[in-house]
Parts: C-alpha cells; sequence; structure tokens
C-alpha cells in the first residue's frame, strides 16, 4: 500500500458530449489528494464536479459499494469508483477514468444499462416457486446447494463484469457474467420451479464463456461469474438427455416442472439464428454495435482460418498425394563390379541411392542379394525385403534357404516360398552389366 | 419548454478502446486465453515449416514447445471445467502448469536429442 501522505495527482477523465457527438476525449484534471488511503475515485469525482468542472457526468447513489450504480474502467481495470482508493492506483500515473465497456455512453461517465438488464432479464432472475408452501423453506447453511450458491447472490449489477468480458463484445447474444451468475444462483436452488426453462434460456450462452476470468477479477462483490458459468456448463451436461429433448423436459433437480411453468420458450434458438452480424439485439435495445470494426475482425480471423487451412492442406496433400502422381522413372544404380560377385554363390551388397518423396530427401541404405550360378550369365537379383511384413530376409548359406528372421519365412534359392507366412515368392530387380559393373533399377 | 435537443449514445465503447492504461490492467486469465490463441496459430505455422523443412531441430524444437504451452493451458481450461481443481486457483494453475511445460520440453527434447 502506498503511504497516507498527500499527494498530487493527474486525473484524466472521458468525456462524451451527446449534443456533440463524437469519439470522446480525456480531460486532464489535476489536484491534491490529502488522504490518499481514504479518498476514492468518487471523491474525486465529486471534487472535480465540486471545484474544477461542473459538467463532468457520473452516477453514483449509495457511496458504500451496495448501489451498483458507480461502476466505471478505473486504470484500465473496471471497478466501482466509491470503492477505489487513490493509494490504491500506481502514484507514477495518471489515473484514467473511462465509461464501461460494452455499454452505449450517455454522456461522459453515464452508460446505458438497458442491455444489462435486458440481458439480465432473458435469463429468467426471479424466483418462481416449486410449491407454494405457507411455511418459509429450510435450507441448512450447511447444505450442498446452500455452499455451492454461497454468496453469488450478493450481485449488485453494477456490470462491471459485463465490461471487462471480452466475449460480450464478439458475441451479440451473449448473456454476460452477471445473468448467467444470477441464473446459476436460481439453477443450483432446489425451491426453484423453472429451471428446465431457465437452463435452456441460458445454456447457448454459457458457451460463449472463454474462460478468460476478466469477470472474476474485476468484481466488485469478489463473486465469480466464472464459476457460475462452469456449474451450469456441467448442470447441462447432467441433464443432456434432457436438454435434448425438444421440450417438457423435466426439471432439473429432477422433477416434474409445474404446469405453470409452461410458457412458451424460444431464446435458445433465437441465439442460434443469430449468424454474423444479423442478430436484432441492437434493434431490440440492446447492444448497438460498430458494424465495421466486427466486420473487420471477423474477416480477419477468417481470413487467417482460410489461409491457415489452405496452407496446411495444400503442404499436406503436397506430400502426400504428390510422389503418387508423378511417376518416377526407374533409375539405375551402380551395385558393385561383376569380378567381385564370385559365381556359383550368393553375395549380399550394401546398395545406396536418393530418393525424394514430397518433400522428404531421403538415402535408401539396403541390401540387394545377388544369386549367380555356375553358369556366368545366369543371375537373380533378389530384393531383401520379406514379401510378409517388410523384415530383412538374408541368406543362409548352410541351409541354401532365404531366411527372414522376424516369423518365420523361408525361401528356397529360386526365391519361392518353402515356409511361414509370406505370401509370394521373394522380389527381384530388373538388372543389367554395363562395363563390368552390375546395376539395378530401382523405382 | 420542449425545444428540440438531438443527443446521441455515442456506440458502446469496446474491450481496450481508447484506454491507456488497459493493457497493463489486464489479468493473467485474459493473458492465457490470448497467448493459448496465439499459440494456436503458431501451431499450425510450425507445422507447415515442419513439412516443408524436415529434421530441423530449431524447428522441431519450437513446435514442441508451442505445442505443450497450447496443451497445457488447454489441460488448464479442463480442469477448470470440470472442477477438477477449484477456480479460484485458476492463477497458481497458470503458474505450475507452465512449470509442468517446462519440465516436460525438456524431457522429451532430451530423450529425443
Ligand atoms: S470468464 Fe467467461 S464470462 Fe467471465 S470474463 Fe471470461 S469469458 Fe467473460
Ligand atoms: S457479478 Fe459482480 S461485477 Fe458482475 S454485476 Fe454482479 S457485482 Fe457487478
Ligand atoms: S455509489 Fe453505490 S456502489 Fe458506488
Ligand atoms: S516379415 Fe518376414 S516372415 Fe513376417
Amino acid at each position: 500500500m502506498a503511504t497516507s501522505a498527500h499527494q498530487r495527482r493527474v486525473i484524466q477523465v472521458f468525456r462524451y458530449d451527446p449534443t456533440r457527438g463524437g469519439d470522446g476525449h480525456y480531460d486532464r484534471f489535476e489536484m491534491d489528494v490529502a488522504h490518499p488511503n481514504s479518498t476514492t475515485m468518487l471523491d474525486i469525482l465529486i471534487r472535480i464536479q465540486r471545484e474544477q468542472d461542473p459538467s463532468v457526468a457520473f452516477r453514483y447513489a449509495c457511496r458504500v459499494n451496495m448501489c451498483g450504480s458507480c461502476g466505471m474502467v478505473i486504470n484500465g481495470r473496471e471497478g466501482l469508483a466509491c470503492k477505489t482508493n487513490v493509494c490504491d492506483l500506481p502514484p507514477d500515473r495518471d489515473i484514467t477514468l473511462r465509461p464501461l465497456n460494452h455499454f452505449p455512453v450517455v454522456k461522459d461517465l453515464v452508460v446505458d444499462m438497458t442491455p444489462f438488464f435486458k440481458k439480465y432479464e432473458d435469463a429468467m432472475p426471479f424466483f418462481s416457486p416449486r410449491t407454494i408452501e405457507p411455511e418459509p423453506a429450510v435450507i441448512p447453511p450447511d447444505a450442498r446447494e446452500r455452499q455451492d450458491i454461497g454468496l453469488a447472490t450478493e450481485c449488485i449489477q453494477c456490470g462491471c463484469c459485463v465490461s471487462s468480458c471480452s466475449m460480450v463484445n464478439y458475441h451479440d447474444g451473449y448473456a454476460g457474467p452477471a445473468a448467467l451468475n444470477r441464473a446459476f444462483t436460481l439453477l443450483a436452488d432446489s425451491r426453484e420451479g423453472r429451471n428446465a426453462e431457465r437452463l435452456r434460456a441460458v445454456l447457448q450462452s454459457c458457451y460463449n464463456c472463454r474462460t478468460e476470468f476478466n469477470c472474476t477479477e474485476v468484481c466488485p462483490k469478489e463473486l465469480s461469474p466464472t464459476r457460475a458459468i462452469k456449474y451450469i456448463q456441467r448442470l447441462a451436461l447432467k441433464h443432456l438427455g434432457e436438454l435434448s429433448r425438444p421440450a417438457g423436459m423435466t426439471n432439473a433437480t429432477e422433477e416434474p416442472a409445474p404446469p405453470v411453468a409452461v410458457v412458451p420458450f424460444e431464446p435458445v434458438l433465437q441465439h442460434a439464428g443469430c449468424v454474423a452480424g444479423a442478430c436484432s439485439v441492437a434493434a431490440a435495445g440492446g447492444l448497438p454495435d460498430d458494424p465495421s470494426r466486427r466486420q473487420f475482425f471477423r474477416r480477419v480471423i477468417m481470413g487467417i482460418g482460410a489461409a491457415s487451412a489452405l496452407g496446411v492442406g495444400g503442404l499436406l496433400a503436397t506430400a502426400a498425394v504428390g510422389p503418387t502422381l508423378t511417376k518416377t522413372p526407374g533409375r539405375w544404380i551402380p551395385i558393385s563390379p561383376m569380378d567381385d560377385l564370385a559365381p556359383a554363390q550368393v553375395s549380399t551388397v550394401t546398395m545406396r541411392y536418393e530418393v525424394t518423396s514430397g518433400f522428404h530427401k531421403e538415402t535408401v541404405v539396403k541390401p540387394v542379394m545377388i544369386c549367380r550360378r555356375a553358369d556366368v550369365n545366369n543371375m537373380v537379383v533378389f530384393n531383401t525385403t520379406c514379401t510378409h511384413l517388410g523384415c530383412t530376409v538374408r541368406w543362409d548359406a548352410g541351409k541354401n534357404i532365404y531366411v527372414c528372421a522376424c516369423h518365420g519365412g523361408q525361401f528356397d534359392h529360386e526365391g519361392r516360398v518353402i515356409a511361414g507366412p509370406p505370401p509370394r515368392p521373394l522380389d527381384t530387380y530388373r538388372f543389367k552389366v554395363e562395363n563390368g559393373c552390375l546395376m539395378v533399377e530401382v523405382v | 419548454m420542449a425545444h428540440e435537443v438531438n443527443l446521441h449514445y455515442r456506440p458502446a465503447l469496446q474491450w481496450g478502446e481508447l484506454d491507456p492504461n488497459r493493457r497493463q490492467s489486464t489479468p493473467v486469465g485474459m493473458w492465457a486465453w490470448i497467448w493459448q490463441r496465439i499459440s494456436a496459430i503458431a501451431i499450425v505455422f510450425l507445422l507447415g515449416l515442419h513439412i516443408t523443412l524436415t529434421y530441423k531441430p530449431l524447428v522441431q524444437f519450437l513446435l514442441l514447445t508451442v505445442v505443450i504451452f497450447h496443451a497445457v493451458l488447454g489441460l488448464r481450461v479442463i480442469l477448470l471445467d470440470f472442477n477438477l481443481v477449484n477456480v479460484k486457483y485458476q492463477k497458481a494453475l497458470i503458474a505450475g502448469l507452465a512449470v509442468l511445460g517446462v519440465v516436460m520440453v525438456a524431457i522429451i527434447w532430451t530423450g529425443i536429442y
């Protein structure tokens, strides 16, 4: 914590004049803060309004973190003006005060919260009891549901979380963290009667969350909408069967919903129909947005996607299909001078050559077996690759057979199978003799 | 009284728009998300390189690192999604899994080379 000593601070306040329009700008104010430890941003704003510029607009009511009206972006992070003290902000930097994101700006720091409450409403934030009891329900403090819900009911609808969540920007239909947190408190409540409907209403939204935890970080009530969203996702997983059934699904807590609960119900479908900017939330008083910016991002992202897909696809295709398309002509590889190959004997010689396959270049090193008969011109060059599963076959001079060690394949001196699993005789190479040197043809 | 005034709401500010302090105030969870996306694109790119330039240790090393980095962040989300780790440990999870990632890169790399 910084000291409580007197500080001189520069405060940059976002200004937007609704009669003039435009983009908005920052106004610079400077003031002495005598007690940084106990001076809030709200105090600062009130002082600016009284002492320097009476036209600065901002919203507040309770001044004690209870009403949620003073949410704004303070030094790049959402918070309540009445909860953020001067000493919480680094003394070497200007303080910036800016309206919440994702809400239309009415004037200066005042935003239009209509989209927030519209989405809140869509998430069915009200309690509608499963049964009407004369006595209050008893939920013991250590009950599982009580523990699960915890303090999540303490939300003051300040909108900080919605402002911090960049997904609200990218998904028109996204209910946002506050509404989902509210839905969670009811979904986890065993007294609640319309949870089937509620789960359907909010589930689509839950998949817009990218687990960024921004909402959790900024919530002035230290709630975790992220946790709430995860809870709803798991709940949906548990009730997958019922959810995939079109209607008349049983309650999330396993009892049939009372008949009063049958209300036409569409939001999920509505959101699903919300394709690329064609959504009508803006028209319905929801999120206005800047279509050109959005479109730009969408194009960039689609561009990157398409380029990556093309790139990888192209490379893979060339690597996989390329070699089979180009019929490589046979190449003649010199093996050994004829003089080195004893007649009436099988000699094994290692041959080496390079192959190019797709982008690969590799050197093949492979033995071949040259079987020379007593008659000098009668000769066979065997491929050492076993015709069963490709192990290397070798010549067993004692038994006069070719053997494969892997599964006991045996071939006679002509290469015919005499034992084991190989399905066909040994392969042979085409060969020729040039200037006294034996050459074989490889493909 | 009612004289006509034309009032226009400013379209909603977007995340980080006109906000000089946003970047330094971005929480680590958000960075984790951003970097996982960036690493995804990097994987696609390096995969291409890996196929084109076979057996280049630098490319292989980068690919290994980026894949493990990406996997480790994915693992974090899985752990959180299924409540295998309480969400309140999300930051510790990033640090812990990053260490795990470095160890894995080291083991796999020394194992190969
Ligand atoms: S955790 Fe989900 S709801 Fe919260 S800020 Fe991130 S994406 Fe938005
Ligand atoms: S969840 Fe927290 S940040 Fe979001 S509206 Fe409620 S109190 Fe504000
Ligand atoms: S003024 Fe009520 S929460 Fe700040
Ligand atoms: S590979 Fe030679 S017998 Fe199976």
